[in-house]
């Protein structure tokens, strides 16, 4: 039997849906966002879809939300305090943090080692000054917990005798390195806590009638459980960038290593790189409304330009696109030109009137003293340049990313795109023109308009874990999971050791989250160190990122 | 424009041997450390790759003997990673910039034989050339080295070059490699004076570092008036590092910093990788971008407070240094070096990491004009066979310029050299064919 999927991305303009059977797109909808009733349109978006369903069956829904995103942007959620451990380093209140941290003594240095343990008098001391009411949140981070969480337990196994709210521990969330990063994640993820249970309240009631088990879309593309997601909220922000890059890597046919990928909207475009046949990831975590986080994120750059972006002529300089957005192209209907009534006018774009959009730059290019042909050429022209100008800033930024070896400043990384894969509703107007200017081949992938929703159907569940081990200390750390252990022959614990653990705690840790962890286990990123005192070698260090890497899920389509 | 640049490169595939003190691990914790204090991510500090150095730029300053074939591209990248710190300032990308990089550089000499104290190229002094053939031979630039060994490789290449201060602090040479940095140094013929030794007795901690910032090196440098300040900045000088005697803190690091403002920050050594250097490296950064950084401090092991002794040890030496300052233009520079057509120089040098002893001749023309024009012969365990260079200063008067080229002619045609090197810092090396 065949087995249907449903996919639903919820967009700041639009709510995309599909129904997917097997690999075939059976129904792609879209209905407009209503920013104030989010769970009405995906609701609406679900409904719409489920017509095309006529089995009995509960239907698999993958569901990437702006739920969590805006509730930070927004500045909603609970009431948050957080209690963190620095020890000594940067003061955290030169950091200047949105929001109070309540700092205790301790410190975990770099090897994980207590150099200075809690004060047991000071934690008592925190029922005076922490609520603890079940509306309110907490996050207890310490600096360096990612290779000891051990302060960070001590402190939950403390505070949650006499504290109700949601506690986030700062080491559950990523094994990287960045106290203030830490801190703000497990801030945000305790403060977007409750209202996400709310969701995903509402979502389990759904669950069991015609759809079954639901997943949440995250930003590195990957899905998780409701109750993960109940745990880590915070990995379902920029789902939405997610779920189009998912989409791409559903649709296209594109065989090259590296492209761009180009995601072209009303308002906004977003850029991201494909390298060695990976999209590439943050190197830290996402940044969101300001908040430089640890969550795991596909790199996406967004800029201010789309088919319906504002359009100025200056006499010196002449056409200048966006950054913000003008509203509906006159050829639908609307008050302001935009660059989609440029490919109207043009005809490289079957969009609503292009006798109206054309009369639209006769009148302006008049006003101009310029034939109005002349200047739709000359919009098309100026978004095709702003767009390189932007891809070329993209591609400047990723190329200066550090390089810590010597192989690497001899033999850099090769970054650069052999091809350009496009999706959004004006992709089939500018993506081909602005490869062709870039000598790059193309391709604009199926259901390009719908991608999105395609592509949060078609995403797999990840799962990732980050194991430090220190065989002179004899302990190995996996903090994504809580746990610290002994290495039991740590003479014989070598690189390749670490790697089969790592590996088995992959496995593990994304079992416990209920997913399919029979994927292949992939290795983002190593380090092992000799480590040598007095001229003696006394231990090894080493360090595996892991990622659980899911197949690929092919959706078949007409490519342009 | 960001407050630092930082270009970080911690060669961590590269070691002179598996357990030298120059080892991949050397920068791991300096790197935990930034990264977990978040200053790799914090809005003062952007951090830019390095680069290597070219040929032209290793030749402009040093002349590598047999070739520069011995020169390893882990040597390369740390000079070219210094030069691109530098001109990360110079472009106007940042205030100022941190070089945090090995393999350092302030051992090696004008001439390179092979490595000596882990060092093989000057990567400073590459850069402070680099800086030069960009800006001109007019810029003035001091370079204060606060390493724990005196910086002899620096104070080499530049004792007879009027256009650079060199200032280094460090640990008394009788009582630590390499052996010199005493006060009587103070530089060649043409120079006379800007090279400033400040050796500090063992012990020497926060305060005595900071008295002697106060009491000499900023008043030497308000006086002199460069228009570019460098610190190579060591941080063996702290009291866990297992090769030195000092008593220096990551707090007094940071104070020093936040004292001497310079423009670009250069790593040299350092070697308590664990205890040290990701807290150095943590207060230097903060306070090179103005940021608070009275909360770094070791978490492990406590600076002993200077004894008094010590403090008036340091007053004292202090109070000699400055006395020489002031009278350097007063002193009898024919007394100095004699009323010759040239001075001499005989050296030997020992080159302690690669085991190599050379042998130095140098005759510098006194020039009322210029600095003077230099011949050097110099053969050593590795390289036999005398080599001869023949150096022009960065702006030779028209006459020491004709002598030199003549000089370099005749050597040339005497086919009895392994090589004769011409060094023309600013026309270059091909400026005899034209
Ligand atoms: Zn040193
Ligand atoms: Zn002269």
């Amino acid at each position: 039997m065949t087995a249907f999927m449903a996919g639903i991305d919820v967009g700041g303009t639009n709510t995309d849906a599909v129904l997917l059977r097997g690999a075939e797109v059976e129904a792609l909808v879209k209905v407009p966002t209503d920013p104030k009733d989010l769970l009405g349109s995906t609701a609406l978006a679900l409904e719409k879809v489920l017509e095309h369903y006529k089995e009995d069956q509960p239907l698999k829904l993958h569901l990437s939300t702006t739920l969590s995103t805006n509730l930070i942007v927004e500045g909603r959620g609970a009431p948050t305090q957080v209690v963190a451990v620095p020890g000594p380093g940067v003061n955290l209140k030169s950091l200047n943090f949105s929001f109070p941290i309540i700092e205790l003594d301790g410190y975990i240095d770099h090897r994980g080692r207590e150099a200075a343990p809690l004060n047991l008098d000071q934690v008592r001391g925190l029922k005076q000054v922490l609520g603890g009411t079940e509306g309110e949140a907490l996050a207890i981070v310490g600096k360096f917990s990612q290779r000891n969480p051990g302060h960070e337990q001590r402190l939950r196994d403390e505070i949650s005798q006499w504290y109700n709210g949601i506690i986030t521990l700062g080491h559950r969330l990523s094994g990287r390195a960045n106290f203030p990063r830490r801190i703000v994640t497990a801030y945000l993820n305790s403060r977007i806590a409750r209202h996400q249970l709310d969701f995903l309240r509402v979502w389990r009631e759904v669950q069991g009638s015609a759809v079954g088990e639901i997943l949440i879309l995250k930003a590195d593309g990957g899905t998780m459980t409701l109750d993960a997601c109940a745990e880590r909220p915070i990995e379902s922000i920029l789902s939405g960038p997610a779920a189009s890059i998912m989409g791409v890597k559903a649709l296209t046919q594109c065989t090259e290593a590296n492209y761009l990928i180009v995601d072209i909207g009303g308002t906004t475009t977003d850029l991201a790189a494909v390298v060695g046949g990976e999209v590439l990831f943050e190197r830290d975590g996402a940044t969101i409304s300001g908040y430089r986080t640890l969550v795991p994120a596909i790199l996406a750059r967004s800029f201010g330009l789309g088919g319906d972006s504002r359009i100025r002529y200056e006499k010196s300089s002449g056409v200048i696109i966006g950054p913000e957005r003008a509203g509906t192209p006159v050829c639908l209907g609307g008050e302001h030109l935009t660059p989609t009534d440029a490919a109207a006018a043009l005809g490289l774009a079957q969009v609503g009137s292009a006798e109206a959009a054309r009369q639209g730059w006769q009148a302006w290019g008049e006003s101009l003293g310029i034939d109005g042909d002349a200047l739709a050429k000359e919009v098309f022209q100026a978004f095709l340049r702003q767009l390189r100008e932007a891809v070329e800033a993209f591609y400047a930024e990723l190329e200066n990313m550090p390089l810590y070896t010597i192989r690497e400043v001899l033999d850099p990384p090769d970054l650069r795109p052999r091809a350009v894969v496009g999706l959004g509703a004006p992709a089939p107007v500018f993506v081909p023109a602005l490869a062709e200017s870039m000598n790059l081949s193309w391709e604009v992938v199926p259901y390009w308009a719908g991608a999105n929703a395609i592509g949060a159907a078609a995403a797999r569940a990840t799962a990732g874990i980050t194991l430090q081990a220190d065989t002179q200390l004899g302990k190995v750390t996996v903090p994504e999971m809580g746990w610290r252990g002994e290495i039991q022959r740590p003479l014989f614990f070598d690189l390749g050791k670490a790697r089969e653990l790592a590996e088995e705690k992959t496995r593990e840790h994304a079992g416990s989250l209920g997913y399919d962890a029979s994927g292949e286990v992939y290795i983002v990123e190593e380090e092992s160190f000799q480590m040598v005192r007095g001229f003696r070698t006394v231990g090894q260090t080493h360090l595996v990122r892991t990622q659980l890497r899911p197949e690929v899920f092919k959706v078949r389509g007409e490519a342009k | 424009m960001t407050e630092v640049g930082l270009v970080f490169f911690p060669a961590f595939d590269w070691a002179i041997s598996p357990d030298h003190p120059e080892r991949q691990e050397r920068l791991l914790y300096t790197r935990d450390q930034i990264q977990e204090e978040g200053l790799f991510d914090h809005p003062a500090i952007r951090e830019y790759r390095p680069r290597l150095a070219s040929d032209e730029e290793i030749l402009r300053t040093h002349v590598v003997l047999p070739s520069l074939e011995t020169v390893t591209e882990s040597h390369r990248i740390a000079a070219g990673g210094t030069i691109a710190a530098a001109d990360l300032v110079l472009d106007g990308l940042a205030k100022r910039s941190f070089a945090l990089l090995r393999p350092p550089g302030h051992h090696a000499n004008r001439f390179v034989h092979g490595s000596r104290g882990f060092c093989t190229l000057n990567n400073e002094a590459i850069m402070v050339d680099h800086l030069r053939s960009r800006l001109g031979p007019d810029v003035k630039i001091a370079i204060v080295d606060t390493d724990a060994h005196h910086g002899d490789g620096t104070q080499d290449i530049f004792y007879n070059d009027p256009g650079v201060l060199h200032i280094s602090l460090h640990q008394d040479g009788r009582t630590l490699y390499p052996g010199t940095g005493f006060i009587t140094e103070r530089g060649g013929p043409g120079a006379y004076g800007q090279t400033v030794n400040i050796p500090l007795p063992p012990g020497t901690g926060d305060e005595g570092m900071l008295l002697a910032m106060e009491r000499v090196v900023l008043p030497i440098l308000r006086d002199w008036q460069p228009d570019w300040i460098i610190n190579a900045a060591g941080q063996d000088n702290h009291f866990s590092d297992p090769i030195t005697n000092m008593g220096f803190s990551a707090q007094g690091y940071a104070r020093l910093t936040e004292m001497l403002r310079p423009d670009i920050v250069v790593l040299e050594g350092g070697y308590s990788i664990e205890s040290a250097l990701p807290y150095i490296n943590v207060g230097l950064l903060l306070a090179l971008a103005g940021l608070d950084y009275s909360k770094v401090q070791e978490p492990h092991g406590r600076r002993e407070p200077q004894p008094r002794a010590i403090t008036d040890q340091v007053a004292r030496i202090c109070g000699e240094v400055a006395e020489l300052w002031e009278r350097r233009s007063e002193e009898d520079l024919g007394k100095v070096f004699g009323e010759a057509e040239f001075f001499e120089r005989r050296r030997q040098i020992y080159y302690d990491t690669d085991n190599i002893y050379e042998s130095q001749q140098e005759y510098i023309r006194l020039c009322r004009a210029c600095p003077g024009w230099r011949a050097v012969y110099t053969q050593s365990t590795r390289v036999r066979q005398v080599a001869a260079a023949v150096l022009l200063p960065w702006k030779p008067c028209p006459s020491c310029r004709q002598e030199a080229e003549g000089q370099y002619r005749q050597l040339a045609a005497e086919g009895r050299f392994q090589q004769v090197v011409w060094q023309d810092p600013a026309r270059g090396r091909e400026s005899l064919k034209e």
